[in-house]
């Protein structure tokens, strides 16, 4: 194989190269639907659906009224904060090939779809922690429901909330976006092996608790922590999973 | 004249597919280079690999003088389009447009304009719901107002009719010629873009096996004529690229003759019949297995 | 365009001929390179190198900054070369398609005059 040396130099004093970071962020809001508008719709769906149960179960209830904590423990936001996978995991599938297909690097991609990522759970962290505290100064919406910041999170003052949602949803774009890159590196077959190979692990890890009968221990250690405590463990977390995807995106080929 | 793209040795194996072997040649600055071949030969491979897209598995490339993989500054300066573009599901014709205007820092949105209404291109569809040639017209639109100093156009007109297609080879010209740039086209459709091309470049199972001024390489062979014993005499030592017989007639193409050689050929009662770029390059690469284009 | 002979040099015979036929007089400019490349739907460089061609044979010149005109004398120039060339071009195959069929060189004069003085 003979080496080549070039024939001579193109300079590069007057050509600045171009970065487009900005251009992937634009790229994945261009049609806002996936990314901007149907989470806040699911969210509001699903609240809307607790609301409605909560009026028919007071109207079941009739004068014998409901206990006082009836409403307290609710799940249904957690809705939104899986969406997030979803939403990172389509936002990826979707533009990686088109952007990197027509010659952005994958360094400029990945950064730039990252700060989407911060930038979504922040909007919508914030925005939650803002529902959050119409749903405090109306007792509940008048019906003493908490559905945005419910059970140990009625008590925590809302840049708490507003901090623990906006990690937590980074943690799932994090996860998302590893799953999707995981997906663009070895496409189908690699999917499936990922999952296959997380469902071991997870049994794995399972069996392993049962046998040192640590179930006690786990419990405790999620327990004793405040959610804000442990939205901060999965910080170190995200961060992993933005590196491993990265890594994985730095091999992978656009498809088409 | 400065060599934009540069290549030694250049090698892409997919296991035990060769899709790309050791491959050597350069493409001069402003000109219009075609890459052809037959489907499968390593074309789109090649594309990919100059573009920092896929990984060689062995060889050099130099695009403006540095290796193109993940290079902000060579990149910026390419643009590659090919025959399935990707877009997003839920892009419409503008999106992919003004998306491209972000992309492409010589991206010209008059222009991109002015060719979506000359090929009828519904910009408010959803690239989805268009038909074939629609979504090759839009590419071909990115590829062309991008005015990218390298331009990589691979097969990019699938489904765009005889009409579209001379839409595009006539802007394709113009606009090269107002704004010189390097472009780089693949295509199986030889005879019409042959009057574009400046240079060839034909690869056959991953390698080169063509790699001329396309002038050059006009003329280079003729196909003879004429009764069978009169043509097998002309032909002895000469490289023949095809052969077919009917009765007593024979029509044999050869290559290598030199003028003189076709005088004498036509003053012995044979007729010297010209053989087109598409004719020349199919009979060299006929009859050979290409290697399966894997897309890892 | 036929496929035979290569682009550059039929474009360079176009050009000749339309020296030859007086439409493009002395120091008359010449198409440019681009709106030829257009018309024949082929490379610039192609057109270049015919055009280049032509200038090199002293039939056209070019003023830079402006383009190409056809030199003085270039007319004659060229008809002198094609009649040199003629008898190569067109009277041998004649004599010989003639001969194959029989017709000798008299019966061929005869109809050469015939054919001039209609």
């Amino acid at each position: 194989m003979t080496a080549v040396a070039p024939t001579h130099s193109f300079t590069r004093t007057h050509r600045a190269p171009v970065h487009r970071i900005g251009a992937t962020v634009r790229i994945h809001v261009a049609n806002p639907w996936t990314t901007l508008i149907s989470p806040w719709l699911i969210l509001l769906v699903v609240f809307g659906l607790n609301f409605a149960i909560w009026h028919l179960v007071l109207m079941a209830a009739g004068d014998r009224g409901v206990e006082a904590d009836a409403f307290h423990y609710n799940g249904g936001v957690s809705w939104i904060v899986f969406y997030m996978v979803v939403v990172a995991v389509q936002a990826m599938n979707q533009t990686f090939s088109f952007v990197v297909g027509l010659g952005a690097t994958r360094r400029d991609y990945f950064v730039g779809t990252s700060a989407l990522f911060a930038g979504l759970a922040l909007m919508y962290g914030i925005g939650v922690s803002v529902l959050a505290g119409v749903e405090r100064a109306t007792s509940g919406w008048g019906v003493n429901g908490w559905f945005f910041a419910p059970g140990p999170f009625a008590t925590m003052p809302l840049w708490e909330v507003a901090v623990t949602y906006t990690l937590v949803l980074l943690f799932m774009f994090f996860v998302g976006s590893g799953v999707a890159a995981v997906f663009v590196r070895w496409g189908a077959t690699g999917i499936l092996t990922f999952f296959a190979s997380v469902a071991v692990l997870l049994l794995a890890t399972l069996w392993a608790i049962t046998q040192a009968d640590a179930w006690a221990s786990v419990g405790h250690f999620f327990t004793a922590r405040s959610p804000l405590e442990l939205a901060l463990l999965s910080l170190p977390l995200s961060l992993v999973g933005g590196l491993v995807g990265y890594g994985l995106m730095r091999r992978a080929t656009p498809k088409g | 004249m400065t060599a934009v793209i540069e290549v030694a040795g250049l090698t892409r194996h997919y296991g035990k597919v060769h899709a790309v072997e050791d491959v050597t040649f350069e493409v001069e600055e402003n000109t219009i280079c075609g890459l052809l071949g037959r489907n499968g030969a390593g074309k789109t491979t090649l594309m990919r690999l100059l573009t920092g897209q896929a990984f060689a598995s062995a060889g050099q490339i130099r695009v403006f003088g540095e290796s193109p993989v993940e290079n902000a500054l060579v990149l910026s300066r390419t643009c590659f389009i090919r025959e399935t573009q990707v877009y997003p599901d839920s892009f419409r014709g503008k999106h992919a447009l003004r998306a491209a205007e972000r992309l492409f820092p010589n991206w010209d949105a008059d222009y991109a304009a002015q060719l979506a209404t000359e090929f009828n291109l519904p910009l408010d569809r959803r690239i989805k719901k268009m038909s074939r040639g629609q979504r090759s017209a839009v590419g071909a639109i990115i590829g062309l107002a991008a005015r990218a100093e390298l331009t990589f156009f691979d097969e990019p007109y699938a489904g765009l009719d005889a009409v579209a297609r001379e839409l595009f080879y006539s802007h394709l010209l113009e606009d090269y010629s107002k704004h010189p740039r390097t472009i780089v086209l693949s295509t199986h459709l030889i005879d019409e873009a042959a009057k574009l091309l400046e240079h060839v470049i034909v690869i056959d199972g991953g390698r080169v096996i063509i790699n001329d001024n396309s002038d050059a390489l006009r003329g280079t062979a003729v196909t003879l004529v004429g009764a069978k014993s009169a043509v097998d005499t002309f032909a002895v030592g000469r490289e023949v690229l095809g052969t077919d017989v009917l009765g007593g007639i024979s029509s044999v193409t050869v290559a290598g003759l030199s003028p003189a050689d076709k005088a004498a050929a036509a003053a012995a009662g044979l007729e010297v019949a010209p053989v087109s770029l598409q004719q020349l390059i199919v009979s060299r690469t006929r009859g050979t297995v290409q290697p399966q284009e894997a897309l890892s | 365009m036929d496929e035979g002979r290569p682009i550059f040099v039929q474009i360079a015979e176009q050009l000749e001929s339309q020296i030859i036929d007086g439409s493009m007089p002395p120091e008359s400019q010449v198409p440019s390179i681009n709106e030829l490349a257009a018309f024949h739907r082929i490379n610039p460089a192609t057109a270049l190198k015919g055009v280049n061609m032509l200038v090199e044979a002293g039939i056209l010149y070019k003023r830079r900054g402006i383009g190409m005109f056809v030199a003085e004398g270039a007319r004659e120039r060229l008809i002198a070369a094609r009649r040199d060339a003629f008898s190569d071009q067109y009277v041998r195959p004649l004599v010989a398609h003639a001969n194959a069929i029989g017709i000798t060189p008299t019966q061929l004069a005869a109809m050469i005059r015939k054919e001039a003085g209609s």
